[in-house]
């Protein structure tokens, strides 16, 4: 082989190979853009009320005659639905629901209001409700209109946060106060305030969430804080005061709920911060019978639900997919595999009738009004002035 | 252009005529898949990332086009920020020196003493853990330094300490341990690939002239694997910068480090804050290379190609 002929190959493999990874680049981008605007819409042939979607707001029996069939988008956490209830509406009712997953309020917000339209449902907490219909990013509708909403405690049909005038904001869906856990073996007299994370006696033995609002926000209820998601700089001052104390005492900040489940049922930790069912949670997996109590200072909490995005390309879906995969059956299930009280009255008598009665009632599902005595999480006014406080705490 | 000066250019691309436009950009074709990506991935990414670190965030979590310097005064006013980076520094420096300190005699033994056919298979066992994801081989940490975990087992169990000691996680200096195992391969690679070049009869060489080992070792090898050691210390300490997972899941309610400070703020949606602090931590990053550049010269990378 010459030194001509080598050069003349060595370029023309630059060449191909150069043109095969822009063509393999450009395909991927291809593809997925395809991806990303193939999917949120139902094939026009399985979709009949496509194209003539009367709104949100169109009753169930309305969405229900018109049997719309197809694909829907939908953001939510992954304890709201599980594989053998979406598996099973999608064969007999021929809707199907393409979840993707989010972390956090904050992230769910950002996203839908850069995709917007692309997704057609989405579920949030308590005061971002109405901050994303605030926001134009939902739209507000006759709950009323479901039938299966006859299912829910009437309580969860009427939250003021959730009213407007132009209709209810959410389907609500589950519910949790952050309580705390501990172990009685280790943990004496047994506690009734948040004060028992600061005892010294404690140190190295608690862990908390890595949720820096959230902690934030309790130490503000132990300070007797009034809105403990929007602090006043003198508050947000008190809340830090008491983290400074509480910090020694942290084992650390769990990445997640089963972090925190592992550290208490090794036995690293003692107590714990976390929603409702932790205790059961440990105990399933070997841990150690755990107590739990509510705070006397009073504690936040989470209620969540479903939100129809305002021009969701397919939310004339949306109606038909609540009526079916809001059914107290459903409903039952999804407490039993992942532990919460949930909105839907009827599926706690199924509950009852199958055992589960101390269960429930262990996890509060049959008290919703409780959730008027947390404060909800929601966008509150403060986060920034809030992250600078924890950051000094837990940075150098 | 003509069939001629096509072939000069053809046989001596270097030192050919200067080529027309359309030559020029038919040899820049293969680079600009590369190119696309790094500007519409890294290089657009970044120019936006720094117009949001101008911006500032309403209580709506909208972000406001109000530029203004304040998310930067933010860091240099507030001490926890400047401390922070400043132990974040400290942090990378150690794990770097650590690193090179345990990977410089481990790859000078391998290239020296074993067996090309051990070689590679050593080689293989210092890779191998990037096959599994680093989530897990974090966690596989907690495991092993936890109250529960092995160290304690097997420190108790050979009767050195008598309770599970609290000291191992969770604290600086498992963060420290983690990231030392974390990068140690990035350090290796890029020393035994250096030290492999190097020819070693020349420490005899030197001996034989009279140098002593330390000298020979200090002025004949060092020198001449310093492109390999300034490749391991970029390596190892700029993505050390940017480390969140390790202090997250090692490093307890003490261990944060700079990161742990702006995954604060961008995961409640404080974009600008966020953007602000990570554009500080780029600045440094990119005079560091600067540095790091100009005492890595081009020709001891041609010389020993």
């Amino acid at each position: 082989m010459t030194d001509l002929m080598r050069e003349y190959s060595r370029r023309q493999f630059l060449k191909v190979t150069g043109a095969a990874s822009l063509a393999l680049g450009m395909g991927g981008i291809a593809a997925a853009c395809a991806n990303v605007a193939s999917s949120p819409s139902a094939p026009a042939s399985a979709a009949p009320g496509a194209g003539s979607s009367s709104g949100a707001g169109a009753s169930a029996a309305a969405a229900a005659s018109a049997a719309p069939t197809g694909t829907f988008n939908w953001m939510t956490w992954g304890d709201h639905w599980y594989q053998a209830q979406v598996d099973t509406i999608a064969a007999n009712n021929n809707i199907k629901a393409n979840s993707t997953l989010f972390s956090d309020n904050i992230d769910a917000y950002t996203k839908l209001k850069q995709v917007g339209g692309q997704l057609d449902m989405v579920s949030g907490d308590a005061l971002w409700v109405p901050h994303y219909f605030e926001s134009g990013l939902i739209e507000a509708w006759d709950i009323n209109s479901l039938k299966v909403a006859s299912q829910l405690y009437s309580i969860a049909r009427s939250f003021p946060i959730w009213t407007k005038p132009e209709g209810y904001l959410g389907y609500p869906f589950g519910w949790s106060p952050v309580q705390i856990y501990y172990d009685p073996a280790k943990v004496s007299p047994a506690p009734d305030s948040w004060e028992v994370l600061l005892d010294p006696k404690y140190k190295g033995r608690v862990v908390v969430e890595d949720q820096p609002v959230e902690i934030m926000a309790y130490m503000g209820k132990f300070a007797g804080v009034v809105n403990a998601y929007s602090m006043t700089p003198e508050e947000i001052a008190k809340a830090k005061d008491l983290l400074k104390q509480l910090k020694p005492n942290i084992l650390r900040l769990a990445n997640q709920a089963t972090d925190t489940i592992a550290a208490l049922k090794t036995g690293e930790a003692w107590i714990a911060t976390g929603n409702l069912g932790t205790e059961s949670r440990v105990k399933d997996q070997g841990g150690p019978d755990l107590n739990v109590f509510t705070p006397k200072e009073g504690t936040i909490g989470w209620m969540d639900s479903e939100m129809v995005v305002k021009g969701g390309a397919n939310e004339n879906l949306i109606m038909p997919f609540l009526e079916l995969a809001e059914q107290a059956e459903y409903i039952a299930a999804n407490f039993i595999l992942n532990g919460r009280p949930l909105f839907n009255e009827k599926a706690y008598g199924i509950l009852v009738n199958q055992g589960q009665q101390e269960r429930a009632d262990r996890f509060l599902y049959n008290k919703p009004e409780t959730v008027q005595t947390m404060d909800l999480k929601g966008p509150g006014t403060s986060t920034q002035a809030v992250i600078d406080a924890f950051n000094e705490v837990f940075g150098s | 252009m003509t069939a001629d000066t096509a072939s000069a250019a053809d046989v001596a691309p270097l030192a050919g005529p200067r080529p027309g436009l359309r030559r020029r950009l038919e040899r820049a074709a293969p680079f600009l898949p590369g190119l696309a990506m790094l500007t519409l991935l890294f290089v657009i990414p970044m120019f936006i990332m720094l117009a949001f670190s101008f911006w500032k965030t309403n209580s709506s979590f909208d972000l406001v086009r109000d530029w203004n310097l304040n998310n930067y005064a933010r860091f240099f006013n507030q001490p926890t920020y400047i401390r922070t980076f400043a132990k974040t520094l400290v942090m990378a420096s150690a794990v770097t020196a650590a690193g090179l300190a345990i990977s410089l005699p481990f790859t000078y033994f391998l290239v020296r003493y074993v067996s090309r056919r051990f070689q590679r298979a050593v080689l293989l066992a210092v890779i191998v853990p990037f096959w599994t994801s680093y989530l897990l081989r974090v966690y596989a940490w907690q495991a092993i330094l936890g109250e529960k975990g092995a160290l304690n087992q097997f420190l108790m169990a050979t009767g050195i300490i008598q309770q599970p000691s609290t000291l191992f996680v969770y604290n600086d200096l498992a963060v420290f341990v983690v990231l030392i195992y974390v990068y140690f391969p990035f350090a290796a690679l890029a020393l035994y690939a250096a030290l492999e070049k190097f020819d070693f009869t020349q420490l005899n060489a030197a001996q034989d002239l009279g140098a002593r080992p330390d000298q020979a070792f200090r002025h004949i090898l060092l020198p001449q694997i310093r492109t390999g050691i300034i490749t391991a210390c970029i390596f190892v300490f700029i993505p050390i910068l940017g480390e969140f997972l390790t202090p997250t899941l090692v490093g307890g309610a003490s261990g944060s480090l700079i990161a742990n400070l702006i995954v604060n703020f961008t995961r409640q949606g404080q974009f600008p804050e966020g953007a602000a602090l990570a554009i500080v931590i780029a600045v440094f990053v990119t005079i560091l290379l600067v540095v790091f550049r100009r005492s890595l010269r081009v020709e001891d990378v041609v010389a020993r190609g």
